[in-house]
């Protein structure tokens, strides 16, 4: 693998930045690759428009902006709106299920994945994991970050005492996933 | 549905014998009723209902909903020597708060069994959604208050003169309570989304 741009978009509050920061993490800190993670929100806490670009690669990344990501991960209309015509042809959309629908703006030969993450989320008890659903229906749907380092950075990214719940929403989204892309590879 | 998640798991005592413990089904009326009637009488004082009558019991079977009252059992042996159960109500003004009641074996008391419950039902607790967890224990039971108070209890009420025991000498109940919201809180900071700095 050379270099594969991400873009995670949502709302402020949805964890944006949190998905994005642990699928760098993940990548740079426990499967040794190199990762770049460039982030920005809204004044709001809550409602903004809130994304995040992150580049993996397993060479050094001289550049960390990404203007036409491979994937691209929505979780809000808004963020899909804002970044379906930026994703390149051919790449792969990872999208909330129950909040987007897909049109006619999605480009050519992009493969899209969706997934339930905020129903998934509220049966493990907490929406506040909808995130983390997000992230581990990104590793598994994509293989870009293994799961063992998956685990280990959202174990050190969540609060003391959080862990076996976000665990929880990471193995839910991450089996999910696996699901689809061996449905898509077949 | 309530998922099981770390459910079957062996614990080590402090003595140690080694204890499965895992939920409840409906195959262990029977064995239930067992544990329920080797009680002292003076351990059983404290429950709610009197679990030595066989339709009590029956009724905790036929009407199995972890989501309401998710019961814990300790196994040794073939044996049930443990009890713990979460209680939740699923309509009104507490559907955030659980109670915990738990019942250990004479045998398997002062052995860690109880701690070993309570840490897995507190997890349990965690894992589903509860933001605060309430237990009641009389004051004389020292055991348990030093059990609950090294899982993040703390006594948060006393209700004077409340319980009888079988001496007839009327003692306090303490409630004690952990309010485990603030982890929540913190991961909601962390999805906020949301950088003070940014424009400043």
């Amino acid at each position: 693998m050379a270099k594969t741009e991400i873009r995670v978009g949502g709302l402020g509050g949805q964890g944006v930045i949190l998905s994005a920061h642990i699928i760098g993490k993940a990548a740079s800190i426990y499967d040794d690759k190199e990762a770049t993670l460039i982030q920005s929100f809204g004044p709001e806490a809550r409602g903004s428009a809130c994304s995040a670009q992150v580049t993996i690669s397993t060479e050094t990344i001289g550049y960390p902006y990404v203007k036409h990501p491979d994937v691209l991960v929505v979780m809000s209309p808004d963020a899909y709106a804002q970044f379906i015509p930026t994703l390149k042809p051919g790449g792969w959309l990872l999208y909330e299920e129950d909040l987007i629908t897909l049109d006619e703006r999605v480009p050519e030969g992009v493969k899209s994945f969706c997934i339930p993450a905020t129903r998934f989320a509220e049966e493990l008890g907490r929406r506040l994991v909808l995130n983390i659903v997000m992230v581990g229906f990104f590793a598994g749907v994509t293989g870009l970050v293994s799961y063992e380092a998956i685990t280990n950075a959202v174990k050190s990214s969540v609060p003391k005492g959080t862990e076996d719940l976000n665990l929880r929403a990471l193995a839910r989204g991450y089996e999910y996933g696996c699901e689809l892309a061996r449905k898509s590879a077949s | 549905m309530v998922k099981l998640e770390g459910f079957p798991v062996e614990v080590t005592l402090r003595d140690g014998r080694s204890v499965l413990l895992r939920p409840m089904t409906a195959a262990d009326g029977g064995r239930l009723l067992e544990f329920f009637r080797a009680l002292p009488e003076e351990d059983r004082q404290f429950l709610k209902e009197d679990v030595t009558r066989k339709e009590v019991v029956d009724r905790f079977v036929r009407e199995l909903d972890y989501e309401r009252v998710f019961p814990l059992l300790a196994e040794h042996g073939g044996r049930i020597v443990g009890d713990a159960t979460l209680h939740r109500t699923k309509y009104g003004w507490s559907t955030h708060v659980a109670a915990i009641r738990m019942v250990v074996a004479r045998e398997f008391q002062r052995s860690g069994l109880g701690t070993a419950l309570a840490r897995h039902l507190v997890r349990h607790a965690v894992n589903v959604g509860v933001d605060k967890m309430v237990a009641e224990v009389v004051d004389n039971q020292i055991g348990a208050r030093r059990a609950f108070a090294k899982l993040g209890f703390y006594e948060e009420a006393v209700l004077k003169g409340h319980v009888r025991d079988r001496q007839g000498i009327r003692r306090d109940l303490v409630i004690m309570a952990n309010d485990v919201s603030h982890l929540w809180e913190a991961m909601e900071a962390l999805v906020a989304d949301y950088s003070p700095t940014v424009g400043a």
